[in-house]
């Protein structure tokens, strides 16, 4: 409790706010030291800012000229620019040099309670409530349960409608037996539409344009003695005859993140991923050599039908593009 | 509080900083390189108005392309064009492959093991048009793809060359043509500042690791839908938002927007804000922590902290 | 009239008396408190455009025949949401601005949060009582990331939509239940219809409802535990020292909120950003070189490049190559960021309260484990760019990528130790980083040399003014004899009562400067000297 000085202070009444002397205050403050501005020289400070804010009126209404005549994007942005950086710069000068300069404090109260006030918060709360919910046990579980099966069934509108399930969609293409090899016009393509070093990308014919039945049709080389490209050994009796005439057929979904690899590198005879550079040898089965492709792209299975056409064997052994937990070793 | 001159100091030499570095950084990444393309067009113009065809007809132009190639290129290529240790035969292989090596400078090498890089071109139109005559008068045509003489593509759709171009063209060339590293130290150069004729010669004849499209692939109007796509609007982009930056998207976009956007906000909050006290004259030296008890190897170890219990009220 | 107005408001929701609180709330001026304000305001711009986007933007995959006045387009099919960003871009007047300053804003937003977070993880404002914030904070960045990354999606062009596609396959690769989450999200499989609406108002509204959210329960919790501050001669656990918010940060704040705006519209003028005419429609067979994501995507997309092939294949089962990079690895990062506050707490064994932030200097081991973390990521950003770097620097792509992995090992191990030292040797001088005086170097006539200190340069001397306190419970008066009282309102002139309450004296805050002054401030606890020429009158509780 302070103590008396000889100044009389009146004392509270009870339930009363304390009260405070109040006395006018204006002109105590504005001796303060910290109510002065910072400015040495104000009227030099009070003329930036305006001029601040003239540039400012000057860039909004360039503005205006602008939009009204449908300057271009150059002139919207400029004058919209200016002005408010004008209308900043002013705001700031006035801020930093014009008004009172401070420092100014004030207490930091914790923000924890005392012990005191957590104990009566927690006495209200557990007095009360325990009227509420002792000896009450069955209802207490019965709620339990009806909230735990809302929970459960909840999660069925909001997950289950969002979308089908993905059941086996992922493990096949369109490509079937027989089918034929369109570019995306719908055109089908024969031996000789590509030259050596050439490629194209190609679809089934009842899905062109589709995102995982796309695939690059590449003339490697020309037709080679023994009339198909050797595949590596340990292909070697697969696909034997899976690449006739110098012409090979890969996904062109990479196995990485499922970005089309339209990147071919005619000498060096390899296909290039885009997206992360993944870098897979079109004479080896198209096996990654390079980047963080982790499988080969699955190779289609082509042969030539009597009047040239390309066709598939079949479709692809394989799922495409990139793995998922059920894919195991498909 | 304020320190005007060492406030404004510093921050002249970080915006200095920020605007050599934004500077730098828009001036590697480039804007739009249009000029180069301007001026091959007019050459363009020319080679498309000459009449003559790749067949010889003329003794003395045949002497001509003879003396170029036997100064220029039978070092490596041999002295008929027959090819060697360090270079490919260049019999049969088309007017188109030899214009389009000689016009975009990859040939000759600046030396013998260099990799082809694009540099302006060694000969002119005319020397140009020489040596193609010769080499492709050594043997007949074998039906690789001559010269394109009088190439038209004002009737050319670029919609429908822009969608092929996605489709062919952007994986290595990016979708703005402007160029790319694939792997092996190959690179897809920029589409900027070439003529129509080196376009179209180039999507005929798959130059080097590019693939070759021949009209089994792309039709010739398909073709000429490509040429005008890249000519008019990968050489001059509709671009009115700004500086493009090089075209290479958000690569760029955010070294723009972390050091000038960011960098420009910085700076405006170091003006608003205040420093640290750290210029006062301290009552410490520095190794005191904020309650006034000595701290002197600095490592703040306070394991006391301020306790909530004391800064409740009574 | 506008004191009628105030008296009619005021009558009815009581400002004047919580009010006064707000008006006298004090702000910490350091510029680095600033940095937060950058991410709020240009979050404002954000809500701002994105609101004029929302009125043209058509958030549907359904194809339509561009006809607009794009040539390179015009006739060819492309998504609604394609078409009508075009719209936006040439046939809306101002539409280009706004998508422009949408962009750019964006940019600044997440860049913002980062070095604002940065700010704070070296201060150590995370600690005990601000966990909960940095958690806020934590998840706001999460968000931001997220929200971005969908925003620049919702063009539907053929580079973000490649940036859609490696998404599905991200999103499959969880163990378990990622092709079920994958096709519900999608709606099916890839491509499906779906994506763009649904990324359209996950974008413009879920996640901006719970950011608006997070953001206000952010400042909330700074309103109440009160900002901290930089060790200071004024400035103690028990105070704030600053700008008032009435009128000086208000105009401060208000001045930074044009700045930004101002700086958001500047590079809007000058810098192109998003051309999506450029790139065209998404197409799912199609694809472009140089496909980065946006900067703040840029961590992300380097580990995935950089990632050796490595693949889980056994009992049938497969965990792919991009879980690793793509959700392990983001997983760990936000999950040790959001629990830093605590393994810090456990690492130093302090569980006290902080008001008072470190410089960074004195906490070397945190400052290094901080850099080091950071340039790890700062790494993984860089690797995102390989291919342009290849291609720039003129070095073969398979060595720029080879470096890349091994420099996000040995850089973090290289900048521990370094920034380490740097501490310790910014710590041992306590004046580094300050302006020394100058020294004059004199020779006398025998050649021998002295130095004598300059004189003190303008800028050197500053004035020193003590804090006046705000705090509700004080009045001021003109005039009082001396009488000396601490901001809870005990008399400090006494002495002895200074420990009354526990609440020590607030440094500085008042002064004994006046001739008569009948007895000199007791000791509350520390010996600083105050200054200062007003008085307060005695307040009793």
């Amino acid at each position: 409790m302070p103590e008396d000085t000889g100044t009389p202070t009146p004392s509270p009444e009870p339930g009363e706010q304390p009260r405070r002397l109040r006395i006018p205050v204006a002109s105590a403050r504005a001796d303060a030291p910290q109510f002065q501005i910072a400015a040495g020289n104000p009227r030099r400070a009070e003329r930036l800012a305006a001029s601040g804010f003239v540039l400012a009126a000057a860039g909004f209404a360039g503005f205006g000229a602008s939009y009204w005549q449908n300057y271009s994007n150059f002139w919207l942005a400029i004058t919209l620019a200016v002005g408010f950086a004008g209308l900043g710069y002013g705001m700031v000068v006035w801020a930093k040099f014009l008004m009172p300069r401070g420092p100014f404090s004030e207490s930091r109260h914790s923000v924890a309670p005392t012990p005191a006030q957590r104990e009566m918060f927690i006495d209200d709360f557990a007095s009360r409530g325990k009227v509420a919910v002792e000896r009450r046990s069955l209802l207490v579980k019965t709620l339990g349960l009806a909230s735990g099966i809302l929970g459960v069934v909840l999660a069925f509108p909001l997950l289950r409608s969002l979308g089908p399930l993905p059941g086996t969609t992922l493990r096949k293409t369109a490509w079937r037996r027989g089918a034929y090899l369109v570019d995306i016009t719908g055109r089908k393509i024969k031996t000789d539409d590509l030259e050596v070093g050439g490629f194209i990308t190609v679809f089934p014919p009842d899905d062109i344009g589709g995102a995982y039945s796309q695939t690059m049709l590449i003339r490697v080389d020309p037709p080679p003695v023994s009339g198909y490209l050797t595949p590596p050994p340990q292909f070697a009796e697969q696909r034997a005859t899976w690449a006739p005439q110098g012409y090979i057929a890969f996904s062109k979904v990479c196995t990485h993140a499922g970005c089309p690899v339209g990147l071919y590198e005619e000498l060096t005879k390899k296909m290039l991923c885009p997206c992360h550079q993944s870098l897979f040898d079109v004479t080896d089965a198209a096996i990654p050599i390079f980047g963080p492709a982790p499988r080969p792209l699955p190779q289609l299975p082509l042969y030539i039908d009597e009047e040239g056409y390309f066709r598939a064997q079949d479709g692809y052994d394989e799922p495409v593009g990139p793995g998922y937990w059920e894919r195991g070793n498909d | 509080m304020t320190r005007p001159h060492a406030l404004w100091r510093g921050l002249l030499v970080s915006l200095a900083l920020v605007v050599s570095a934004s500077f730098v950084g828009v001036f590697l990444l480039g804007g739009g390189r249009d000029d180069l393309s301007l001026a091959s067009s007019s050459a363009d113009v020319a080679a498309a108005s000459l009449t003559s065809r790749d067949s010889p007809t003329d003794a003395s132009q045949l002497a001509a392309g003879r003396t170029l190639f036997v100064e220029n290129c039978s070092t490596c290529h041999g002295i008929s064009a027959e090819g060697g240790d360090r270079a490919p035969p260049l019999l049969g292989i088309g007017g188109a492959t030899v214009d389009l090596w000689l016009s975009s400078g990859w040939m000759p090498l600046a030396e013998p093991s260099a990799e082809p890089v694009r540099k302006p071109a060694k000969f002119d139109r005319a020397q140009v048009l020489e040596i193609v005559r010769y080499v492709t008068s050594l043997v007949p045509s074998t039906g690789n793809p001559g010269i394109p003489f009088g190439l038209d593509i004002s009737h050319a759709d670029v919609a429908e060359g822009f969608s092929l171009f996605a489709l062919n063209c952007a994986p290595c060339h990016t979708i703005t043509g402007a160029g790319d590293a694939l792997a092996d130290g190959i690179q897809a150069p920029p589409l900027h500042g070439v003529t129509k004729t080196m376009v179209w010669e180039a999507i005929r004849t798959g130059p080097g690791n590019m693939p070759r499209f021949g009209p089994g692939t792309l039709s010739p109007a398909q073709v000429v839908d490509i040429v005008g796509y890249v000519v008019k609007n990968i050489q001059h982009p509709v671009s009115p938002g700004g500086f493009s930056l090089g075209g290479v998207g958000p690569v760029a976009e955010g070294f723009v927007g972390l050091f000038v956007g960011v960098g420009a906000c910085l700076l405006a909050a170091l003006w608003i804000g205040d420093r640290s006290e750290g210029g006062q004259e301290e009552d410490n030296d520095g190794h005191e922590d904020h309650d006034g008890h000595e701290d002197p190897d600095g490592d703040q170890d306070a394991h006391h902290g301020d306790d909530p219990r004391e800064l409740a009220h009574a | 009239m506008i004191d009628a107005l105030f008296n009619w408001l005021d009558d009815r929701l009581g400002i004047s008396g919580s009010g006064r609180k707000m008006l006298n709330k004090i702000f910490p001026d350091h510029w680095s408190f600033l940095i937060g304000e950058i991410a709020l305001y240009s979050f404002i711009v954000l809500l701002g455009t994105g609101v004029f986007l929302t009125l043209y933007f058509v958030p549907s995959s359904k194809d339509v025949i561009y006809e607009g006045s794009y040539a390179p387009l015009r006739g060819q099919p492309v998504s609604e949401a394609f078409a009508s960003t075009l719209n936006l871009s040439f046939a809306v007047r101002g539409g280009l601005l706004m998508r422009q300053m949408h962009h750019w804003a964006a940019n600044i937003f997440v860049g913002s949060i980062v070095v604002h977070m940065l700010r704070v993880f070296f201060t150590g404002a995370f600690r005990r009582p601000r966990e909960l914030n940095w958690i806020v904070g934590s998840t706001l960045l999460i968000l931001a990331i997220f929200n971005g990354f969908l925003g620049y999606s919702l063009p539907d062009d053929l580079v973000s939509g490649t940036g859609i596609r490696i998404s599905f396959s991200i999103v499959e690769s969880i163990p378990l239940i990622g092709s079920y989450m994958a096709f519900f999200l999608f709606g099916g499989n890839f491509p499906g219809n779906s994506i763009i609406p649904r990324f359209f108002i996950l974008h413009v509204l879920i996640l901006p409802a719970i950011m608006v959210g997070l953001l206000s329960a952010h400042l909330g919790l700074l309103v109440r535990q009160k900002h901290t501050q930089f060790p200071g001669r004024d400035n103690t656990p028990r105070n704030v020292v600053g700008a008032p918010l009435w009128p000086t940060f208000v105009a401060k704040t208000t001045g930074f909120l044009l700045l930004i705006v101002a700086v958001t519209a500047g590079l809007s003028a000058l810098f192109q950003i998003n051309p999506v005419w450029l790139y065209g429609p998404y197409v799912p067979y199609k694809v472009s070189y140089a496909v980065q994501p946006d900067w703040y995507m840029g961590w992300l997309d380097g580990a995935l490049r950089i990632m050796p092939s490595w693949e889980i294949v056994g009992f049938g089962h497969m965990i792919p190559n991009v879980f690793f990079p793509a959700i392990l690895l983001p997983g760990i990062t936000f999950g040790v960021l959001q629990l830093w506050p605590f393994i810090e707490a456990r690492l130093t064994h302090d569980y006290a309260d902080h008001q008072i932030l470190d410089r960074p200097r004195d906490r070397p081991k945190r400052t290094a484990f901080g850099a080091a973390v950071f340039s790890f990521y700062f790494v993984l950003f860089g690797a995102s760019a390989t291919d342009v770097l290849a291609n720039y620097l003129s070095i073969s792509l398979n060595v720029v990528l080879t470096s890349f992995r091994f420099l996000a090992i040995i850089v973090p191990l290289i900048v521990f130790p370094v920034t380490y030292r740097i501490c310790k040797e910014m710590q041992a001088v306590p004046t580094a980083g300050q302006r020394k005086r100058a020294n004059i170097v004199m020779r006398s006539a025998e050649g021998g040399y002295t130095t004598v200190p300059a004189e003190e340069r303008p800028g050197d001397a500053v004035p020193r003014i003590v804090p006046m306190p705000l705090d509700e419970d004080i009045e001021f008066v003109p005039e009082m004899a001396g009488v000396l009282v601490g901001s809870d309102g005990t008399v400090v002139g006494d002495g002895g009562a200074a420990g009354n309450g526990g609440a020590a004296g607030n440094g500085g805050a008042t002064g004994d400067g006046a001739p008569g002054e009948s007895s000199p401030p007791a000791p509350t606890g520390d010996d600083r000297p105050r200054g200062g020429v007003f008085k307060v009158p005695r307040v009793y509780r």
